[in-house]
């Protein structure tokens, strides 16, 4: 009796425990499905990263990198706003740039925050990175930064040549004489040269009143500065578009003095990629590289045939 | 001297529902820790620290969380029923109707492990199952037989001993 009462228990541990160790599994593998917003739970001082191209979604670049979401960012740049025990926000910007949209959603969501903001700025902080850096109180960078770049590009290759000269036409069917101004399939005529040169006109002119206002500069001397030309940290100095040189040291001093702190506790805000989000992105840049590899290989060999050595 | 007293005469009746209840609820708790635990970590990562309404608002406007977690409640909805049947079916209890005293009997000549699936069948939170959690505590309540839908379908039923005299 004794015994069969002893097995019936061993047999319920078991299936608790197989239970309990397929749970274990299967929440392992779906771990793996499941990138995770953090805000680690502790810090005074929020450390919002933008990184890459800035787009207004969330996802990934052509070559698999990931992007610099204008809405993920509004929202990190919200909870940090609303968190209590944050005191000041930093921007580790590392961008060439992005659409004037989510720029300008960022920099929108920078001014209205009610705590000190400072951008460090990293290699590149250029076009679009700029424009949300100057939405900050105190803009740092290093002498060799790469910044500034105030202007707009809708530069396109036209292929209008290439299938003329191999025997492809391209067939025209519009309603609206402008629906396809700017297919790359046909030729741009002068005049519809100079609607698309007005449209980029008129958001460089947003670009540039935005960052003159941020910048406390006035619009036509900021209008000197926005050539598209870029800046290195030094010359961006020099400009007016930074405020300082340096790197994180800096920033964490600017800010102790700043909040009048001595310690700065850092909260990071970013979302954590997912084990097959970083697998393919593995994937994707080695895919690149490989290709980039061969290509290299073709042309060094198309170029050792023209060349002939002679003695 | 041993006095000569008739047995005590004992005879199975429908569980009271004190204690299928209480029974249930002592399943629960073990299954919280053996099955739900694991994923406690993700649905805190998926989901905001907040109120109803914000969770509400967050799982709408993020689809692609709905499903992770209808997976993870699905996933835990099997291993659940798992738990029940395997020990209903070797025992004819689990461990929360062990220490209530109640036990699971079979309306067929000999037990068969599918009715112990379909009587537990309502722990699966998906269409058309979670209908169960509305008609199961409605036909335990006003049948005569205390049974709930499911265990009519599975053939089985609850049952305590009771002693008459």
């Amino acid at each position: 009796m004794k015994q069969k009462k002893s097995r019936k228990w061993v047999f319920i541990v078991v299936v608790l425990i197989i239970l309990g160790l397929f749970s274990w599994f299967i929440a392992g593998i779906v771990s793996l499905f499941v990138g995770t917003d953090t805000a680690t739970l502790s810090g005074n001082v929020a450390l919002i990263p933008i990184k890459g191209l800035i787009v207004t979604e969330s996802g990934r670049d052509v070559l698999g990198r990931e992007v610099a979401s204008s809405k993920e960012i509004v929202a990190f740049i919200e909870k940090a706003d609303e968190n209590k025990d944050i005191k000041a926000i930093i921007f580790e910007i590392n961008s060439p740039g992005g659409t004037p949209v989510a720029s300008e959603e960022i920099a929108n969501a920078i001014n209205k925050v009610n705590k000190t903001t400072v951008a460090w700025i990293r290699e590149t902080g250029a076009s679009g990175a700029y424009w949300i850096a100057s939405a900050t109180d105190h803009i740092i960078a290093s002498r060799m930064s790469i910044t500034g770049s105030i202007g707009v590009i809708g530069s396109y290759v036209e292929f209008a040549g290439f299938i003329e000269r191999y025997n492809m036409s391209y067939q025209r069917l519009v309603g609206g004489e402008q629906k396809d101004l700017g297919d790359p399939f046909r030729r741009l005529t002068i005049n519809e040269k100079r609607i698309l040169q007005k449209k980029i006109d008129l958001i460089h002119g947003y670009f540039i009143e935005d960052v003159a206002r941020n910048r406390n500069m006035k619009k036509e001397d900021m209008q000197k500065l926005a050539t598209g030309i870029f800046y290195l940290g030094s010359e961006a100095l020099d400009a007016g578009l930074i405020d300082a040189i340096g790197s994180k040291d800096e920033v964490e001093a600017f800010l102790k003095k700043e909040l009048n702190i001595t310690v700065i506790n850092i909260a990071e805000y970013k979302k954590e990629a997912t084990f097959w989000e970083m697998l393919s992105g593995v994937f994707n840049e080695n895919s690149f590289f490989v290709g980039k590899g061969i290509g290299n290989a073709l042309f060094e060999r198309r170029v050792s045939n023209d060349i002939d050595i002679m003695t | 001297m041993r006095l000569k007293l008739p047995k005590e005469k004992m005879f199975t009746g429908p569980a009271s529902i004190f204690r299928r209840f209480f029974a249930f609820l002592i399943d629960i708790i073990i299954l919280d820790f053996v099955i739900i635990f694991p994923f406690r970590g993700i649905l805190r990562d998926i989901m905001p620290n907040g109120s109803y309404k914000e969770s509400y608002q967050f799982l709408t406007a993020n689809s692609g969380y709905n499903t992770i977690i209808l997976v993870v409640m699905v996933i835990t909805g099997i291993l659940s029923i798992l738990y029940f049947a395997l020990l209903e079916y070797k025992f004819n209890q689990s461990i929360g109707k062990m220490i209530l005293g109640v036990f699971v009997k079979t309306d067929l000549k000999q037990k068969k492990f599918w009715q112990y699936l379909v009587r537990s069948i309502f722990l699966v939170p998906v269409f058309p199952f979670v209908i169960l959690w509305v008609l199961d505590p409605l036909f335990m309540i006003f049948t005569k037989t205390h049974q709930r839908l499911s265990e009519i379908l599975s053939k089985t039923r609850t049952v305590q001993s009771y002693s008459m005299g």
